[in-house]
């Protein structure tokens, strides 16, 4: 790579803020599992990095870096995403979910995690997060799924221990037990 | 050695055999599993590795100068600086000062991927920022890359000191083969090539290193799975005395073979700590992973003969393989030990001839990858079966059937040396047939095919070795040629009750890494002591100060840590039932242990349980007989179970790996003649690996097995292209399967107990791997039988069965 | 793998975004959602010494109907498109999008940013091609419309200048009559297709009024393939026609190179891609069953 230019154009067409050269530090503001936070880093951390290092929150898995295998899968404002495909200034004054923020306290486990450890659909537990923070988002627009809606639904995520067919016995069994809830 | 004698299946016992949840779930559901990449220490650096874009280049000089003035950058080693700093990675290969592997290249690259400088920094950022501004120059030589061409007419030598790019040959021939072959009605012969594919665990490789210039100690934190054996290597390579070196084990996000030794990883982030005085992360990336991880499977050029009787009976196996190893050989001849474990498969055949021929070309040096290489045997095995009942006309089934060993003929020898402890294969075979409704498949396989469609159904009966033993390191060399005749593959457990009665039990060499170490030795430490399981501490021990111990691989987990802890809770009970005759004032012969304590036979009111007695054993000396230590701590370290030691001509190689499962999978598949692609319509597994400890963590195994092996058969393929270029280098490319990509497993047990281990248990986890690819293979034949297609090469991607079907029929 | 350093500016609406770009020079990126471009950064294939991030940009981020055409901003994601009920007036991209990655990609993943990618094996610059979709382009001189037809000039190339950003796509609305489909085979679901096919086809009184076919995975960029649509214009179409478009439909492509850059998602130097042979005979197949469900779908007889 050639060495970069560390001006900043000048022109005032460029906001204070936001308009910066590389290396830059940021001032990042994001709400994460309910609580607001302040990150500061370069424009291009990871939101997967910012959320394992700076806020140590390192239920976030990174897996390839590529976007594929879903192991850093976050919500962001209520939707999965790629955390290592979204930068953390691009999360300012957003809303940002990971698997700590997903069981309601130290003691109990949310019905989803609860389904998984009944099932076990997990093996060395890497997956896991990614999985559970997609299962949730995809049982909420599909509380009633078949199988196959469940294999398509978690085919966003890569499993390497399982072979998925425990991970699917979760998913049908997390569906059971949030209707029940639903129900009550 | 006296031969076992069979055992019945274990009826009586009250943990094991049960489904429950595992002890290590609820805190990798909240996502604290804290991997290696989730360690962090104070001060902490972070490295990363820039690695040669040519598969084979002399380095003729590397400027790092610009580098180590880069912000951020704390320290810069290059190559040739590495090679003064620390010594040559372990390597297990013949003459391995022949091709000696370091942790950077020092003077010639031989793979592209391969490390050649490293950077530590404040980020990782900043440390991979400043690779780039490292200047290396190279002199290109041509690559090595077809392992045929490398022995007929090599362009250069992959390494210069071994004179030839073959790395070992030699040809080994169990019982009258040439009688057998010329005895024989037909011979069979195939031609088959495995192709590379590589385990890719989501956790990538990783080392966090502190040196302590106070203590000259050097702690790493790894996630080897097998660090009690990693630390002498690493201790070697660092010049570190090895009780100044621990490491300690963190979980790790996956294995399936790799991440074994991790030395690599290890010597990086120690080297570095030492020499910057801070500690220092380095964690491969996806890319470092793949193209200098230790995980590539095996790469193989089959030609296969296989001599039978025109009834179908198989008398005799030839097996020539060309391995392709890459450009290094870490792991030696290990990969072909595993195949020749289980040579003949589940039959019944009088001799064998296996040649190998070890080549190194320019590719990245293989690692294991689950099967470690009994998965290619056993894909060529019954390949070859499946084209004996071909030109025989025979049923596939049946073939197999009349060959199976018989169930009354074990503990049977192969004709390798090694021995089968146990089996019922036809049970096995019946089981699985009727599962996967065998019968009905083929009425509604004949109803498809009648509407156009193809499809086909495909049997595998195979074997599953478990329990290495140390010959194998070995016995390929003449008994002059090898320094130490190991035979120990041991495993130690430390057992603890404190003055609360409270169990405790540490491993040495057994972290977890998805196949639920911490649950295993929980459930096994409850059946002894009649607790819950969830009540049992698990502590993973370092390196440091710590029984021997050999960790994991070879399917050898259970059956290890079965016999460790049975032996430490022996003594443990043994000590408990010493004080109860004590403070009783009974016998010992007059005590059984009965839910948790012992109590005189017959008088269940004089009972003391082990809360009691622990309390005794700690608190209070003169409770105690004369002379008994306090507090209650045992070590047991369980060795193999069964070994003996091959014949000096090799023509036996004894009995190395002689806990043997079996396994039968049936598969239904629909083949897209216009794109090559293959639908899975059923697939059911049977496997018998004895007494299961967790069934459905163990069927959790053969499910993950065979999704693997699926995408052995279909997709996963870590080509090279003729200039020896890597080309899949993302996930986008290396098809790893989605959930969409596999099938529902119908799965069935039978339980043959082992009569050599602990409670009768096998080892299983390498399990659907070794049995799938070669059940996807036949069905892809019987769906496309119309082209005359035969499956010789895996993966069966798409794009090759288009290829088939329009080279060997019409469209 | 990390990306190289950059300066960020975060663009409030498109003229400002424009106007970044021509002050930071032609190295200067946009940035929208970022799914390709930012593995492009971690891998280090690319070093833009500046992005400029459209995501937060109002006048970008919209989906409406303007007059017979569907209108979508370079902000909008692929997601706002797949789950909107204005979609289903454009039933290619209706279906398309379903088919890009995965839906954690597609709630970051653009449309637009997509068609600007310009991957020659991607769903969405075919489906633009095939409908010939209009491109409005922002560039310090002003605005101009680029027709797909126009767009795509070869591998992640496209007419769109330095300092110019693409605002807009206009996508038509099907008119009565027509049917519309996308078919494609990829090696792994989520995956870009080894070759898809994209058909609009409209009938009038039984007879194929117009038909446009498009391709993505054989050739440098997505095309058109008029050998087959020639088969089917004017004809009354039944499966034997189909089954001869489809077979013509590869006839006019330059065969391309083993191991074709082009083919992949990415620009990276060496990809294990499928053989051109092979990709062909799956275009052709794709051609032929999106044909045949874009002939059910426009009422014709099937």
């Amino acid at each position: 790579m050639t060495q970069l230019d560390s001006r900043a154009p000048e022109t005032e067409l460029l906001d204070p803020e936001l308009d910066t050269a590389p290396g830059t530090v940021h001032e990042v503001v994001v709400t994460v599992n309910g609580r607001s936070r302040r990150i500061s880093c370069e424009a291009r951390k990871s939101l997967a990095d910012a959320l394992r290092q700076d806020l140590r929150l390192t239920g976030t898995h990174i897996g390839c870096e590529q976007g594929v295998c879903g192991a850093c899968t976050v919500q962001l404002d209520g939707r999965t995403v790629r955390s290592c495909l979204t930068l953390a200034v691009q999360a300012d004054g957003r809303e940002v979910a990971t698997i700590e923020g997903v069981a309601p306290d130290t003691d109990t486990l949310h019905p989803i995690q609860e389904a998984f450890r009944a099932q076990q659909g997990m093996q060395c537990g890497f997956c896991t997060p990614g999985m559970v923070l997609r299962t949730q988002e995809f049982l909420a627009q599909n509380p009633r799924p078949t199988r196959d809606e469940v294999r398509e639904g978690i085919s966003s995520s890569l499993c390497r221990c399982t072979g998925y067919q425990f991970i699917v016995d979760a998913v049908m069994d997390a569906a059971d037990r949030l209707s029940g809830e639903q129900d009550q | 050695m006296t031969v076992p004698t069979p055992t019945a299946p274990h009826k009586d016992l009250k943990w094991i055999g049960r489904s429950i949840p595992r002890v290590e779930d609820a805190r990798l559901l909240r996502g604290l599993g804290r991997y290696i990449d989730d360690i962090v220490l104070p001060d902490m650096l972070h490295a990363a590795v820039l690695r040669s874009p040519h598969p084979h280049a002399r380095i003729v000089a590397v400027d790092a100068s610009a580098a180590r003035r880069a912000p951020g950058v704390v320290a810069v080693v290059t190559g040739p600086e590495a090679a003064d700093l620390v010594g040559p990675l372990p390597d297990n290969g013949p003459a391995p000062d022949k091709h000696v592997w370091r942790v950077l290249a020092a003077d010639k690259v031989r793979f592209v991927g391969e490390g050649v400088a490293v950077v530590v920094a404040e980020t990782r950022y900043q440390a991979e920022d400043a690779c780039e501004l490292i200047q290396v120059t190279y002199d290109v030589l041509d690559p090595i890359v077809d392992p045929v061409e490398a022995v007929q007419n090599p362009p250069g030598l992959v390494h210069e000191a071994m004179g030839t790019n073959i790395v070992y040959e030699r040809t080994f021939t169990f019982g009258p083969v040439a009688q057998d072959f010329a005895e024989a009605d037909l011979i069979v012969r195939d031609r088959l090539r495995y192709r590379r594919q590589t385990a890719h665990p989501l956790d990538t490789t990783g080392a966090v290193a502190e040196f302590d210039v106070g203590t000259g100690e050097m702690t790493v934190h790894t996630n080897s799975i097998s660090a009690t054996s990693a630390a002498f290597g690493a201790a070697a390579s660092l010049g570190i005395p090895s009780n100044r070196l621990n490491l300690v084990p963190c979980i790790a996000g996956g294995s399936f073979g790799s991440k074994q030794f991790c030395w690599r990883s290890t010597v990086t982030a120690a080297m570095m700590a030492k020499l910057t005085g801070r500690p220092v992360k380095y964690v491969e990336d996806r890319l470092d992973h793949q193209l200098n991880g230790d995980q590539h499977g095996s790469d193989r050029y089959y030609d296969v003969e296989l001599a039978v009787m025109r009834d179908g009976t198989f008398r005799s196996l030839r097996l020539d393989v060309v391995e392709d190893y890459g450009a290094y050989c870490q792991f030696g001849l290990g990969s072909h030990g595993n195949a020749i474990a289980q040579v003949t498969g589940p039959y019944a055949i009088t001799s064998t001839e296996y040649h190998v021929q070890a080549v190194l070309t320019n590719k990245t040096q293989q690692g294991a990858y689950r099967g470690f290489g009994a998965d290619a045997g056993n894909w060529a095995l019954e390949r070859i079966v499946d084209k004996a009942a071909l030109e025989l006309g025979m049923d596939r089934v049946e073939i197999r059937r009349r060959n199976l060993i018989p169930a009354d003929a074990f503990p049977y020898t192969i004709p390798a040396g090694n021995l089968y402890d146990s089996g019922n294969y036809q049970a096995v075979l019946d089981h699985a047939l009727e599962r996967f409704d065998y019968a009905g498949w083929c009425e509604k396989r004949e109803a498809m095919r009648a509407e156009g469609r193809h499809v086909g159904i495909g049997v595998v009966t195979a074997n599953e070795r478990s329990v290495y033993g140390a010959t194998e390191f070995w016995f390929w060399f003449d008994n002059a040629d090898v320094a130490v005749k190991t035979t120990s593959t041991p495993e130690g457990v430390n057992l603890n009750v404190d003055a609360a009665g409270n169990l405790t039990v540490t491993l040495y060499s057994t972290p977890f890494w998805g196949n639920s170490s911490d649950t295993v030795a929980s459930m096994l430490v409850a059946e002894e002591f009649d607790v819950d399981p969830a009540d049992v501490a698990v502590v993973h021990h370092g390196t440091k100060g710590g029984l021997p111990a050999a960790g994991p691989g070879g399917s050898r987990l259970t059956v290890m840590l079965a016999g460790a802890i049975r032996g430490a809770s022996g003594k443990i009970k043994d000590k408990l039932r010493k004080i109860t005759a004590n403070t009783l004032e009974v016998d010992e012969d007059d005590l059984e242990w009965v839910d948790g304590g012992y109590q005189v036979r017959g008088v269940p009111e004089r009972r003391r349980t082990v809360a009691e007695l622990a309390l005794a054993a700690h608190l209070v000396k003169t409770s105690l007989p004369e002379g008994m230590e306090s507090g209650l701590d045992e070590n047991f370290v369980y060795d193999h179970p069964y070994l003996t030691m091959p014949k000096d001509d090799r023509s036996d190689l004894g009995v190395w790996y002689p806990c043997v499962g079996n396994a039968c999978h049936l598969v239904a598949v629909e083949v897209d003649p216009e794109t090559g692609s293959v639908e899975i319509l059923d697939y059911a597994a049977v496997h018998d690996s004895g007494t299961l400890v967790n069934p459905r963590s163990y069927d959790g195994q053969i499910v993950g097995g065979t999704a693997q092996g699926v995408a052995t058969a279909l997709s996963e393929e870590l080509s090279f292209d003729a200039h020896g270029m890597p080309l899949p280098l993302t996930f986008w490319d290396y098809l790893m399967p989605t959930a969409l990509d596999v099938p529902e497993v119908n799965i069935g047990h039978e339980e043959t107990p082992s009569p050599l281990t602990a409670h009768g248990i096998k080892g299983g986890g390498e399990a659907g791997r070794l049995m799938a690819p070669g059940a996807l293979s036949a069905a892809i034949d019987d769906a496309l039988r119309d082209f005359d297609v035969r499956v010789t090469e895996l993966p069966a991607t798409p794009e090759r069965i288009v290829g088939w079907i329009s080279r060997e029929g019409q469209v | 793998m990390k990306p190289p350093p950059f300066s960020y500016h975060r663009a409030g609406s498109g003229e400002h975004a424009v106007a970044l770009l021509s002050a930071l020079g032609p190295r200067a990126k946009v940035l929208a959602g970022g799914q390709s471009l930012l593995p492009m950064l971690n891998l280090r294939l690319a070093d833009p010494p500046h992005l400029v991030d459209i995501g937060r940009a109002e006048d970008l981020r919209i989906l409406r109907r303007a007059g017979d055409r569907l209108v979508i901003g370079a902000a909008t994601t692929q997601s706002e498109v797949e789950y909107s009920s204005l979609t289903a007036a454009v039933p290619l991209l209706a279906e398309a999008v379903g088919y890009v990655a995965h839906p954690p990609i597609r709630h970051r993943g653009t449309v637009v940013g997509s068609m600007a990618h310009a991957a020659a094996v991607a769903e969405l610059p075919c489906v633009a091609l095939v409908l010939d979709a209009r491109f409005t382009v922002l560039g310090a001189d002003g605005v101009r419309t680029v027709a797909a037809g126009d767009f795509f000039l070869g591998p992640f190339r496209t007419a769109v200048g330095p300092g110019e950003l693409v605002a807009e796509v206009a996508l038509p609305i099907a008119a009565p009559g027509t049917g519309q489909a996308w078919s494609e085979f990829s090696l792994r679901r989520g995956n870009f297709p080894v070759a898809g096919a994209g058909v609009s086809l409209t009938l009038h009184h039984g007879r194929v009024a117009a038909v446009a076919i498009g391709l993505s995975g054989v050739a440098d960029r997505p095309v058109r393939v008029p050998s087959a649509e020639r088969i089917l214009l004017g004809a009354v179409p039944d499966d034997e026609l189909i089954t001869r478009a489809a077979a013509a439909a590869t006839e006019d492509l330059e065969p391309r190179p083993a191991a074709d850059p082009a083919a992949h998602i990415l620009p990276v130097p060496v990809a294990p891609v499928p053989g051109f042979d092979y990709r062909a005979r799956v275009a052709r197949s794709q051609v032929r069953r999106a044909l045949t469900t874009a002939l059910a779908r426009a009422g014709g007889t099937r």
